[in-house]
């Protein structure tokens, strides 16, 4: 850590005016002195991207998992093409994140609480709860990142925007889901998780009026937001609407197929079971991403009139 | 010693040993069939199933108790063949690197799809049986004459080559070693009849194959130069029993992953309950692996429920502690 603490030194002396340090941003980890207008920004969850380009403010680094293509189109049309990938959102690498020399860092609360330090080292950073919170924490953290980049006023007009999009959504699905239960879940080669009503997804299918069948049991709470899941458990969830976002082709619930289990799942018996793209409704998080899902809804009451 | 293969030996273990037998082997049935996902379907609905309780407990919970106690089966004499053809009482399919080897064979087939003309359960046997031969090798075994230490020695080094090529198609592309790692813990919680049915052929034939080797067995248990000296060709006899071992190995690795500990402990609890006549080992090992395992597979859905615990981490969880206990005691374990 001493290079780091060494390069952050030398960048510093080697700035002739230090920018103005206008905001304290109170975030998860305490407080942080932040400049009046960043210019070097570096994301380290895809909902920041998200509340970047929703004010048209393009990051120098983000943690993409080493794949460009995981920020998608709707994006990269608001922030160009010329970030530095910075490593996986897991792991991201700081000494990248480093030689970026950085004047604000956004990083997760689940993922980087215990690199906060070391990042705080390299560049002033807030920690939001990404990963871990639910689509309304998502819209509450788009006002923190508004204040420490300098646009809050723009921040809250595309927050006004975005709820005034989901209510007209809401308007149009709500009325469809009463006494209606639906349940999201990611599926690779190996495996199914459905997503708890606590959840990112979770939450989004709440507002617009789903039941969840997902109740945890003996007056408990489900302790993980993702939730392994078996097919004789999902037999038990039985929702009224299945969706399932598949990272694989072919995919674990794709091998259930034959099951009479799944066959008598009152979703599959309906013709209620609908595929949505995984790293949309599963990685990405925000205004836009919700916005996308919240297409993906609508979409699906249409089809499972 | 020369009582071991003598003809008067009882077939039949004393009526204690053969309680806790069918006392494990019926508590492992049940606890495997009457624990789930699903925590309205029980032990009540095993006599009277209907509907859905029938679909959960036919297709999904039978298989999965039989492919456990196939496994057990397998493992259980892969590790009893191994140990009385080496008379290394720490012989087993993973110490002696050929666990690992077969994962290295189904990683290599899910690398190389196409490359390799063969089934998954062939390429695991295939990597069993070279990792096998390999440590075999090392040891000294085809000159007639095994050294123990370097026997375990040399299985070490096979099986953390074998694993270190596993891992490295970690490296790889997200979805190709997400899927190699699956391979890398034993986990039978989606298998059903297709892959029980199977396993049971082999268990099958295992178990017979085993039974004709027994007096092989029995002799082998002298010493190679004993061996040699009634007439039976050590080197033979430890080529077909290797090949038996990862036949019997690589099987159970294509159907569920490595499962390590079964193979070396169960012999090792079948032998105070059956004495040391392999014509009454085999089946008592057989059954008690089976039993075993059957209870492994009952507590990986058990022990930290609703979320399963993959039945290798169970195996390891409740082999470990046994293996070490086992170390502990004996005085003269090389």
């Amino acid at each position: 850590m001493t290079l780091i603490r060494m390069l952050a030194a030398t960048l510093a002396f080697s700035i002739p005016a230090l920018p103005a340090y206008a905001g304290n941003i109170t975030h998860e980890l305490g407080t942080t002195k932040v400049p009046d207008s960043p210019q070097r920004i570096v994301v380290l969850e895809f909902s920041f991207i998200d509340a970047l380009a929703s004010v048209g403010v393009a990051p120098v680094g983000v943690a993409d998992d080493n794949k460009r293509d995981r920020v998608i189109p709707a994006y990269t049309d608001k922030i160009g093409n010329d970030w530095v990938s910075v490593g996986t959102r897991k792991a991201p690498s700081l000494e990248l994140i480093a030689s970026l020399a950085p004047d604000l860092i956004i990083a997760d609360k689940k993922r980087h609480a215990a690199a906060f330090d070391q990042l705080s080292e390299i560049a002033p950073t807030i920690v939001l709860d990404s990963l871990a919170g639910d689509y309304h924490a998502s819209v509450e953290q788009m006002a923190i990142i508004g204040d420490a980049i300098g646009k809050s006023d723009e921040m809250n007009a595309r927050v006004e925007a975005h709820k005034k999009t989901m209510a007209v959504y809401s308007a149009q699905i709500t009325p469809l889901t009463k006494g209606v239960s639906a349940q999201f879940g990611v599926t690779n080669a190996k495996g199914l998780w459905l997503h708890a009503p606590v959840s990112y997804n979770g939450s989004l299918l709440e507002m617009f009026g789903f039941d969840s069948n997902m109740m945890p049991k003996d007056g408990g709470v489900y302790e993980k937001i993702y939730v392994p899941t078996t097919l004789e458990q999902l037999s038990e969830v039985n929702p009224d609407i299945l969706i399932f976002g598949a990272y694989t082709d072919p995919s674990f619930v794709d091998g259930l197929a034959e099951d009479s289990l799944f066959k008598n799942l009152t979703a599959v018996q309906s013709g209620r079971v609908f595929n949505v793209t995984a790293h949309n409704w599963s990685r990405l998080r925000g205004m836009l991403a919700a916005e996308l899902t919240a297409k993906d809804i609508l979409d699906i009451m249409g089809q499972s009139e | 010693m020369s009582h071991v293969a003598a003809p008067r030996a009882s077939f039949a273990p004393s009526l204690p040993a053969t309680l806790i037998i069918l006392l494990l082997f019926i508590t492992g049935g049940l606890f495997s069939a009457a624990t789930g996902g699903r925590s309205d379907v029980g032990l009540t609905d095993l006599w009277h199933p209907t509907g859905l309780a029938r679909d959960v407990v036919f297709e999904i919970r039978l298989p999965r108790m039989g492919a456990a106690a196939c496994l057990g089966i397998n493992l259980g004499l892969a590790g009893l063949a191994l140990q009385a053809l080496t008379r290394n009482p720490l012989a087993s399919p993973a110490i002696l690197g050929i666990n690992q080897g077969a994962a290295f064979g189904v990683t290599l087939s899910l690398i190389l799809p196409g490359v390799l003309p063969f089934s998954i359960e062939v390429t695991a046997t295939l990597g069993a049986l070279m990792a096998g031969l390999l440590t075999f090798a090392i040891s000294g075994g085809f000159s007639g004459k095994m050294e123990p230490t370097r026997l375990i020695l040399g299985g070490i080094a096979v099986g953390a080559l074998s694993f270190a090529l596993v891992r490295f198609a970690f490296t790889l592309e997200d979805e190709l070693a997400r899927s190699v790692v699956r391979w890398t813990v034993g986990d039978i919680s989606d298998i059903r009849w297709r892959e029980t049915s199977k396993l049971a052929c082999f268990a099958g034939v295992g178990f017979a194959a085993t039974m004709l080797m027994a007096t092989k067995f029995n002799i082998m248990a002298l010493g190679q130069d004993s061996a040699k000296g009634l007439g039976l060709d050590p080197r033979l006899t430890l080529f077909l029993g290797a090949g038996l071992a990862a036949g019997l190995t690589g099987v159970s690795v294509a159907a569920a992953g490595p499962i390590a500990f079964a193979g070396l402990v169960v012999p090792h609890l079948a032998r105070p309950l059956a004495g040391h006549d392999h014509r009454l080992l085999v089946p008592v090992t057989a059954l008690l692996g089976a039993g075993l395992l059957m209870i492994a597979d009952g507590l990986s859905k058990t022990l930290t429920a609703p979320i399963e615990t993959p039945i290798g981490v169970v195996a390891a969880l409740l082999g470990a502690p046994f293996f070490l206990w086992q170390t502990l005691r004996s005085k003269d374990l090389l």
